[in-house]
Protein backbone atom coordinates (compact mmCIF):
# COMPACT_ATOMS: atom_id res chain seq x y z
CA UNK A 1 0.00 0.00 0.00
CA UNK A 2 1.44 3.42 -0.92
CA UNK A 3 2.04 5.46 2.48
CA UNK A 4 2.61 8.76 2.89
CA UNK A 5 3.46 11.34 5.77
CA UNK A 6 3.21 15.00 5.19
CA UNK A 7 4.24 17.58 8.25
CA UNK A 8 1.33 20.88 7.81
CA UNK A 9 3.16 23.79 7.50
CA UNK A 10 6.53 22.00 6.34
CA UNK A 11 5.99 19.88 3.45
CA UNK A 12 3.13 20.81 0.74
CA UNK A 13 0.77 18.33 1.42
CA UNK A 14 -2.32 17.00 -1.25
CA UNK A 15 -5.78 19.48 -1.32
CA UNK A 16 -7.48 16.76 -3.79
CA UNK A 17 -6.56 12.97 -4.47
CA UNK A 18 -8.34 10.81 -6.56
CA UNK A 19 -8.24 7.03 -5.87
CA UNK A 20 -8.92 4.54 -8.88
CA UNK A 21 -10.51 0.99 -8.70
CA UNK A 22 -8.24 -1.02 -6.21
CA UNK A 23 -5.96 1.17 -5.06
CA UNK A 24 -4.92 2.10 -1.78
CA UNK A 25 -3.91 4.59 0.23
CA UNK A 26 -2.60 4.91 3.78
CA UNK A 27 -2.09 9.22 4.76
CA UNK A 28 -1.18 10.53 7.77
CA UNK A 29 -1.09 14.16 8.51
CA UNK A 30 0.99 15.75 11.39
CA UNK A 31 0.38 19.11 12.51
CA UNK A 32 3.78 19.92 15.12
CA UNK A 33 3.16 22.65 18.36
CA UNK A 34 3.52 25.89 16.49
CA UNK A 35 2.01 25.60 13.43
CA UNK A 36 -1.38 27.58 12.21
CA UNK A 37 -2.74 26.17 9.92
CA UNK A 38 -5.72 26.07 7.34
CA UNK A 39 -5.85 22.85 5.76
CA UNK A 40 -8.32 21.32 3.58
CA UNK A 41 -7.93 17.99 1.99
CA UNK A 42 -10.99 15.98 -0.32
CA UNK A 43 -10.33 12.43 -1.19
CA UNK A 44 -12.74 10.73 -3.97
CA UNK A 45 -12.55 7.00 -4.14
CA UNK A 46 -13.91 6.82 -7.45
CA UNK A 47 -13.08 3.22 -8.82
CA UNK A 48 -14.70 0.36 -7.17
CA UNK A 49 -12.09 -1.33 -3.95
CA UNK A 50 -10.42 1.37 -3.64
CA UNK A 51 -9.07 1.79 0.21
CA UNK A 52 -8.35 5.20 2.47
CA UNK A 53 -6.81 4.86 5.32
CA UNK A 54 -6.21 8.44 6.55
CA UNK A 55 -5.05 9.25 10.31
CA UNK A 56 -3.61 12.97 12.04
CA UNK A 57 -2.49 14.13 14.53
CA UNK A 58 -2.64 17.74 15.80
CA UNK A 59 -0.26 19.20 18.56
CA UNK A 60 -1.44 22.94 20.09
CA UNK A 61 0.12 23.72 23.38
CA UNK A 62 0.00 26.84 22.92
CA UNK A 63 -1.73 29.62 21.28
CA UNK A 64 -1.97 28.22 17.68
CA UNK A 65 -4.87 28.08 15.25
CA UNK A 66 -5.99 24.90 13.47
CA UNK A 67 -8.20 24.10 11.31
CA UNK A 68 -8.61 20.72 9.60
CA UNK A 69 -11.25 19.97 7.04
CA UNK A 70 -11.62 16.55 5.24
CA UNK A 71 -14.01 15.36 2.67
CA UNK A 72 -13.74 12.17 1.88
CA UNK A 73 -16.05 11.46 -0.85
CA UNK A 74 -17.44 7.77 -2.02
CA UNK A 75 -18.44 7.66 -5.64
CA UNK A 76 -18.01 3.94 -6.77
CA UNK A 77 -19.13 1.42 -4.48
CA UNK A 78 -17.27 -1.44 -2.62
CA UNK A 79 -14.71 0.77 -1.18
CA UNK A 80 -13.47 1.68 2.04
CA UNK A 81 -12.36 4.60 4.45
CA UNK A 82 -10.85 4.79 7.69
CA UNK A 83 -10.23 8.49 9.25
CA UNK A 84 -8.73 8.76 12.76
CA UNK A 85 -7.72 12.31 13.69
CA UNK A 86 -6.32 13.09 17.38
CA UNK A 87 -5.60 16.54 18.95
CA UNK A 88 -3.93 17.65 21.72
CA UNK A 89 -4.86 21.94 22.59
CA UNK A 90 -3.37 23.85 25.43
CA UNK A 91 -3.28 27.26 26.32
CA UNK A 92 -5.27 29.33 24.19
CA UNK A 93 -5.13 27.33 21.31
CA UNK A 94 -8.25 26.41 18.73
CA UNK A 95 -8.44 23.94 17.16
CA UNK A 96 -11.12 23.02 14.22
CA UNK A 97 -11.92 19.45 13.21
CA UNK A 98 -14.42 19.25 10.19
CA UNK A 99 -14.96 15.85 8.61
CA UNK A 100 -17.36 15.17 5.85
CA UNK A 101 -18.58 11.42 4.67
CA UNK A 102 -20.40 11.77 1.51
CA UNK A 103 -21.58 8.61 -0.11
CA UNK A 104 -23.03 8.50 -3.57
CA UNK A 105 -26.20 7.05 -4.71
CA UNK A 106 -24.38 3.83 -6.45
CA UNK A 107 -21.68 3.69 -3.95
CA UNK A 108 -23.69 0.67 -2.48
CA UNK A 109 -21.65 -1.82 0.00
CA UNK A 110 -19.27 1.07 1.23
CA UNK A 111 -17.54 0.88 4.61
CA UNK A 112 -16.51 4.64 6.51
CA UNK A 113 -15.32 5.53 9.25
CA UNK A 114 -14.31 8.69 11.13
CA UNK A 115 -12.97 9.23 14.48
CA UNK A 116 -11.57 12.30 16.12
CA UNK A 117 -10.64 12.48 20.02
CA UNK A 118 -9.27 15.43 21.44
CA UNK A 119 -7.02 16.11 24.58
CA UNK A 120 -7.48 19.72 26.41
CA UNK A 121 -5.09 20.64 28.38
CA UNK A 122 -6.28 23.95 29.45
CA UNK A 123 -9.88 25.75 30.41
CA UNK A 124 -8.89 28.63 28.30
CA UNK A 125 -8.10 25.64 25.05
CA UNK A 126 -10.77 25.72 22.92
CA UNK A 127 -11.72 22.38 20.36
CA UNK A 128 -14.64 22.00 18.04
CA UNK A 129 -15.64 18.98 16.18
CA UNK A 130 -18.08 18.60 13.32
CA UNK A 131 -18.52 14.94 12.09
CA UNK A 132 -20.98 14.77 9.07
CA UNK A 133 -22.26 11.95 7.25
CA UNK A 134 -24.26 12.71 3.95
CA UNK A 135 -25.29 9.17 2.52
CA UNK A 136 -27.45 8.55 -0.67
CA UNK A 137 -26.89 5.02 -0.80
CA UNK A 138 -28.86 2.25 1.25
CA UNK A 139 -26.46 -0.55 1.94
CA UNK A 140 -23.50 0.94 3.43
CA UNK A 141 -21.91 0.62 7.07
CA UNK A 142 -20.59 4.59 8.03
CA UNK A 143 -20.12 5.38 11.19
CA UNK A 144 -18.54 8.47 13.48
CA UNK A 145 -17.82 9.37 16.79
CA UNK A 146 -15.97 12.23 18.56
CA UNK A 147 -14.68 13.12 22.20
CA UNK A 148 -13.38 15.55 24.36
CA UNK A 149 -11.39 15.09 27.21
CA UNK A 150 -9.29 16.13 30.02
CA UNK A 151 -6.17 14.17 31.23
CA UNK A 152 -7.62 11.73 33.61
CA UNK A 153 -6.30 12.87 37.42
CA UNK A 154 -6.41 9.12 38.82
CA UNK A 155 -4.27 7.82 36.28
CA UNK A 156 -2.23 11.32 37.28
CA UNK A 157 -2.10 10.19 41.01
CA UNK A 158 -1.68 6.56 40.42
CA UNK A 159 1.54 7.24 38.21
CA UNK A 160 2.75 9.91 40.83
CA UNK A 161 2.26 7.48 44.01
CA UNK A 162 4.83 5.40 41.71
CA UNK A 163 7.72 7.57 41.61
CA UNK A 164 7.13 8.83 38.54
CA UNK A 165 7.07 12.48 38.00
CA UNK A 166 4.35 15.19 37.47
CA UNK A 167 5.39 16.15 34.29
CA UNK A 168 6.02 12.73 32.56
CA UNK A 169 3.30 11.11 34.30
CA UNK A 170 1.32 14.06 32.07
CA UNK A 171 3.53 12.78 28.91
CA UNK A 172 2.88 9.51 29.65
CA UNK A 173 -0.56 9.80 29.15
CA UNK A 174 -0.48 12.02 26.09
CA UNK A 175 2.07 9.27 24.52
CA UNK A 176 -0.50 6.94 24.92
CA UNK A 177 -3.33 8.73 23.60
CA UNK A 178 -1.30 9.66 20.56
CA UNK A 179 -0.15 6.14 20.24
CA UNK A 180 -2.38 4.69 17.35
CA UNK A 181 -1.62 7.66 15.16
CA UNK A 182 2.33 7.52 16.14
CA UNK A 183 2.92 4.10 15.02
CA UNK A 184 2.50 4.74 11.90
CA UNK A 185 5.46 7.26 11.35
CA UNK A 186 8.87 6.14 11.58
CA UNK A 187 11.08 6.09 14.60
CA UNK A 188 12.92 9.40 13.64
CA UNK A 189 9.19 11.32 13.52
CA UNK A 190 7.70 9.31 16.42
CA UNK A 191 10.98 10.66 18.67
CA UNK A 192 10.46 14.43 17.70
CA UNK A 193 6.64 14.21 18.61
CA UNK A 194 7.62 12.58 21.60
CA UNK A 195 10.21 15.65 21.97
CA UNK A 196 7.93 18.43 21.54
CA UNK A 197 5.08 17.22 23.86
CA UNK A 198 4.25 20.07 26.75
CA UNK B 1 12.76 -0.32 70.98
CA UNK B 2 13.23 -0.20 66.77
CA UNK B 3 13.09 3.71 65.82
CA UNK B 4 10.16 5.36 64.47
CA UNK B 5 9.12 5.61 61.04
CA UNK B 6 5.97 7.09 61.10
CA UNK B 7 5.07 9.67 63.90
CA UNK B 8 1.27 11.03 62.86
CA UNK B 9 -0.38 13.26 65.51
CA UNK B 10 -3.93 14.80 65.49
CA UNK B 11 -4.49 14.30 61.82
CA UNK B 12 -7.70 16.16 60.00
CA UNK B 13 -8.27 15.75 57.10
CA UNK B 14 -11.29 16.36 54.63
CA UNK B 15 -12.76 16.23 50.92
CA UNK B 16 -14.66 18.41 49.73
CA UNK B 17 -15.03 20.39 52.71
CA UNK B 18 -16.12 17.24 54.49
CA UNK B 19 -13.87 15.96 57.47
CA UNK B 20 -13.49 12.45 57.31
CA UNK B 21 -10.11 12.13 59.55
CA UNK B 22 -11.07 14.04 62.84
CA UNK B 23 -7.59 13.59 64.86
CA UNK B 24 -6.08 10.94 64.39
CA UNK B 25 -2.60 9.50 65.85
CA UNK B 26 -0.15 6.94 65.26
CA UNK B 27 3.45 5.83 65.83
CA UNK B 28 4.89 3.44 63.98
CA UNK B 29 7.95 1.86 64.49
CA UNK B 30 10.33 0.17 61.52
CA UNK B 31 9.68 -3.38 61.65
CA UNK B 32 5.93 -3.38 62.58
CA UNK B 33 2.96 -4.15 60.81
CA UNK B 34 0.08 -2.12 61.54
CA UNK B 35 -3.48 -3.48 60.74
CA UNK B 36 -6.04 -0.44 60.83
CA UNK B 37 -9.43 -1.68 60.68
CA UNK B 38 -13.20 -0.68 60.90
CA UNK B 39 -16.44 -0.23 59.76
CA UNK B 40 -17.29 0.96 56.15
CA UNK B 41 -16.86 4.92 55.81
CA UNK B 42 -14.74 5.04 58.74
CA UNK B 43 -12.09 6.65 57.15
CA UNK B 44 -9.91 4.12 56.31
CA UNK B 45 -9.22 5.03 52.63
CA UNK B 46 -8.26 8.28 53.19
CA UNK B 47 -5.37 7.76 55.85
CA UNK B 48 -3.70 5.73 53.20
CA UNK B 49 -4.62 8.18 50.60
CA UNK B 50 -3.36 11.22 53.00
CA UNK B 51 -0.41 8.97 53.75
CA UNK B 52 0.44 8.60 49.87
CA UNK B 53 -0.60 12.26 49.20
CA UNK B 54 -3.69 12.37 47.05
CA UNK B 55 -4.39 15.68 46.28
CA UNK B 56 -8.28 15.62 46.39
CA UNK B 57 -7.95 15.02 50.29
CA UNK B 58 -7.43 18.14 52.33
CA UNK B 59 -5.20 18.20 55.79
CA UNK B 60 -6.63 20.75 57.72
CA UNK B 61 -5.16 19.91 61.00
CA UNK B 62 -2.01 17.94 62.06
CA UNK B 63 1.01 16.79 61.30
CA UNK B 64 2.85 13.63 59.54
CA UNK B 65 6.87 12.94 60.43
CA UNK B 66 7.96 9.99 58.59
CA UNK B 67 11.61 9.55 58.88
CA UNK B 68 12.22 12.31 60.45
CA UNK B 69 10.90 14.48 57.65
CA UNK B 70 7.57 16.89 57.20
CA UNK B 71 5.71 14.28 54.85
CA UNK B 72 2.63 16.45 53.96
CA UNK B 73 5.47 18.97 52.48
CA UNK B 74 5.80 15.96 49.91
CA UNK B 75 4.98 15.86 46.52
CA UNK B 76 3.08 11.90 45.94
CA UNK B 77 6.55 11.19 43.72
CA UNK B 78 8.80 12.57 46.70
CA UNK B 79 7.61 10.40 48.96
CA UNK B 80 7.78 7.36 46.35
CA UNK B 81 11.36 8.21 46.22
CA UNK B 82 11.27 8.14 50.34
CA UNK B 83 9.89 4.44 50.41
CA UNK B 84 6.19 5.15 50.98
CA UNK B 85 3.67 2.99 48.94
CA UNK B 86 0.35 2.70 48.61
CA UNK B 87 -1.50 -0.34 47.25
CA UNK B 88 -4.56 0.78 45.80
CA UNK B 89 -7.91 -0.60 46.72
CA UNK B 90 -9.05 0.11 43.27
CA UNK B 91 -6.10 -0.17 40.70
CA UNK B 92 -6.23 2.58 38.64
CA UNK B 93 -6.15 1.25 34.12
CA UNK B 94 -4.07 3.11 32.04
CA UNK B 95 -4.61 2.73 28.42
CA UNK B 96 -1.98 2.76 26.09
CA UNK B 97 1.23 2.32 28.85
CA UNK B 98 2.47 -1.33 29.55
CA UNK B 99 3.60 -2.75 32.43
CA UNK B 100 6.48 -2.97 31.52
CA UNK B 101 7.22 1.04 30.25
CA UNK B 102 5.12 2.28 33.39
CA UNK B 103 7.91 0.72 35.93
CA UNK B 104 10.50 1.67 33.54
CA UNK B 105 9.77 5.20 34.32
CA UNK B 106 8.89 4.97 38.31
CA UNK B 107 12.80 2.84 38.38
CA UNK B 108 14.03 5.50 36.63
CA UNK B 109 12.97 8.20 38.16
CA UNK B 110 13.27 6.48 41.55
CA UNK B 111 16.98 5.92 40.90
CA UNK B 112 17.73 9.44 39.51
CA UNK B 113 16.44 10.46 43.00
CA UNK B 114 18.20 8.33 44.96
CA UNK B 115 21.33 9.53 42.93
CA UNK B 116 21.90 6.30 41.86
CA UNK B 117 23.03 5.10 37.96
CA UNK B 118 20.12 3.89 35.74
CA UNK B 119 19.68 0.35 35.06
CA UNK B 120 20.88 -1.41 31.70
CA UNK B 121 17.96 -2.50 29.75
CA UNK B 122 19.25 -6.41 30.80
CA UNK B 123 19.65 -5.12 34.18
CA UNK B 124 15.74 -3.86 34.69
CA UNK B 125 14.85 -7.73 32.40
CA UNK B 126 15.88 -9.06 34.97
CA UNK B 127 14.55 -7.37 38.02
CA UNK B 128 11.12 -7.16 36.17
CA UNK B 129 11.10 -11.07 35.57
CA UNK B 130 12.31 -11.62 39.23
CA UNK B 131 9.85 -9.21 40.89
CA UNK B 132 7.03 -11.13 38.28
CA UNK B 133 7.84 -14.59 39.84
CA UNK B 134 7.17 -13.31 43.31
CA UNK B 135 3.53 -12.80 42.75
CA UNK B 136 3.38 -15.52 39.98
CA UNK B 137 2.68 -13.42 36.84
CA UNK B 138 3.53 -14.65 33.76
CA UNK B 139 6.17 -12.56 30.90
CA UNK B 140 3.61 -11.78 28.69
CA UNK B 141 1.98 -9.60 31.84
CA UNK B 142 4.53 -7.19 32.08
CA UNK B 143 3.63 -6.27 27.74
CA UNK B 144 -0.05 -5.94 28.95
CA UNK B 145 -1.65 -2.29 29.66
CA UNK B 146 -1.46 -1.18 33.05
CA UNK B 147 -4.55 -3.02 35.07
CA UNK B 148 -6.69 -2.64 31.63
CA UNK B 149 -9.34 -5.74 31.75
CA UNK B 150 -7.22 -6.84 34.79
CA UNK B 151 -9.36 -9.10 36.68
CA UNK B 152 -9.99 -8.19 40.54
CA UNK B 153 -7.14 -10.61 41.37
CA UNK B 154 -4.75 -9.52 38.66
CA UNK B 155 -4.81 -6.12 39.68
CA UNK B 156 -4.23 -6.93 43.16
CA UNK B 157 -1.07 -8.77 42.36
CA UNK B 158 -0.25 -6.18 40.11
CA UNK B 159 0.31 -4.03 43.14
CA UNK B 160 1.85 -6.13 45.40
CA UNK B 161 4.60 -6.54 42.08
CA UNK B 162 4.65 -2.77 41.58
CA UNK B 163 5.91 -2.99 45.83
CA UNK B 164 8.55 -5.64 45.03
CA UNK B 165 9.56 -3.66 41.97
CA UNK B 166 9.91 -0.35 44.70
CA UNK B 167 10.81 -1.70 47.50
CA UNK B 168 8.97 0.43 49.89
CA UNK B 169 10.27 0.99 53.18
CA UNK B 170 6.49 2.05 54.08
CA UNK B 171 3.41 0.27 52.40
CA UNK B 172 0.49 0.90 52.88
CA UNK B 173 -1.65 -1.78 51.81
CA UNK B 174 -5.64 -0.59 51.37
CA UNK B 175 -8.05 -3.41 51.20
CA UNK B 176 -5.32 -5.20 49.48
CA UNK B 177 -7.18 -8.76 50.09
CA UNK B 178 -10.93 -7.37 48.70
CA UNK B 179 -12.20 -8.98 45.81
CA UNK B 180 -9.68 -11.79 46.22
CA UNK B 181 -11.09 -16.01 45.97
CA UNK B 182 -8.09 -17.90 48.30
CA UNK B 183 -5.65 -18.64 45.85
CA UNK B 184 -5.24 -15.22 44.75
CA UNK B 185 -5.04 -13.86 48.46
CA UNK B 186 -2.34 -16.55 49.19
CA UNK B 187 -0.62 -15.30 46.55
CA UNK B 188 -0.75 -11.73 47.37
CA UNK B 189 -0.07 -12.47 51.27
CA UNK B 190 2.84 -14.41 50.58
CA UNK B 191 4.09 -11.64 48.08
CA UNK B 192 3.45 -9.33 50.44
CA UNK B 193 5.38 -11.53 53.55
CA UNK B 194 8.74 -12.39 51.36
CA UNK B 195 9.33 -8.00 51.37
CA UNK B 196 9.27 -7.88 54.86
CA UNK B 197 12.46 -6.70 56.59
CA UNK B 198 13.28 -5.74 60.15
CA UNK B 199 13.51 -1.87 58.75
CA UNK B 200 10.45 -2.02 56.46
CA UNK B 201 6.99 -1.59 57.87
CA UNK B 202 3.49 -1.97 56.61
CA UNK B 203 0.09 -0.60 57.01
CA UNK B 204 -2.86 -2.99 56.73
CA UNK B 205 -6.04 -1.37 55.83
CA UNK B 206 -9.03 -4.20 55.95
CA UNK B 207 -12.36 -4.84 57.28
CA UNK B 208 -12.08 -8.43 57.54
CA UNK B 209 -9.80 -10.62 59.54
CA UNK B 210 -8.36 -12.85 56.37
CA UNK B 211 -5.33 -10.95 55.28
CA UNK B 212 -4.78 -10.63 59.10
CA UNK B 213 -4.26 -14.46 59.31
CA UNK B 214 -1.62 -14.69 56.60
CA UNK B 215 0.09 -11.34 57.51
CA UNK B 216 -0.06 -10.87 61.29
CA UNK B 217 -0.26 -8.23 62.65
CA UNK B 218 1.86 -6.68 65.57
CA UNK B 219 -0.59 -3.65 66.43
CA UNK B 220 -4.12 -3.27 65.76
CA UNK B 221 -5.77 -0.28 65.61
CA UNK B 222 -9.80 0.10 65.06
CA UNK B 223 -10.77 3.49 63.51
CA UNK B 224 -14.14 4.64 63.99
CA UNK B 225 -15.92 7.98 62.67
CA UNK B 226 -12.25 9.57 61.96
CA UNK B 227 -10.75 8.63 64.94
CA UNK B 228 -8.32 5.90 66.32
CA UNK B 229 -11.03 4.60 69.21
CA UNK B 230 -9.09 1.10 70.03
CA UNK B 231 -5.20 -0.04 69.63
CA UNK B 232 -4.32 -3.43 71.12
CA UNK B 233 -2.01 -6.56 69.79
CA UNK B 234 -3.43 -9.15 67.49
CA UNK B 235 -6.07 -10.71 70.33
CA UNK B 236 -8.17 -7.43 68.92
CA UNK B 237 -8.55 -9.14 65.65
CA UNK B 238 -10.44 -11.74 67.22
CA UNK B 239 -12.84 -9.82 69.36
CA UNK B 240 -13.72 -7.91 66.05
CA UNK B 241 -14.54 -11.25 64.47
CA UNK B 242 -16.65 -12.75 67.74
CA UNK B 243 -18.68 -9.05 68.31
CA UNK B 244 -18.08 -6.62 65.57
CA UNK B 245 -17.04 -3.13 65.18
CA UNK B 246 -20.62 -2.54 67.54
CA UNK B 247 -18.35 -3.47 70.84
CA UNK B 248 -15.79 -1.63 70.21
CA UNK B 249 -15.40 1.60 71.74
CA UNK B 250 -12.70 4.06 72.62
Amino acid sequence: MDSRVYILGRDSAPQYLRLEAGEELAMTLVVPPGTDVQYSLEVDLCGPGAGLDLAGLYLCPGSERVELRVLVRHSAGGCNSRQLFKGIVGGTARALFDGLIYVAPDAQKTQAYQENHTLLLSETARTESRPQLEIYADDVQCSHGATTGYLNPEELFYMRSRGIPEAEARRLQMQAFLAPVIRRLSDAAAEEIYASLP
Amino acid sequence: MNKVLLEIKNLHASVDGKEILKGVDLTIRRGEVHAVMGPNGAGKSTLGAVLAGRPTFEVTEGSILYDGRDLLALSPEERSWAGIFLSFQYPVEIPGVSITNFMKSAVAARRKAQGLPELTPGEYLRLLKEKMALVQMKGEFARRDVNVGFSGGEKKRNEVFQMAMLEPVLSILDETDSGLDVDALRIVAEGVERLRTPETSSIVITHYQRLLDYIVPDVVHVLKDGRIVRTAGRELVDQIEREGYESIHG
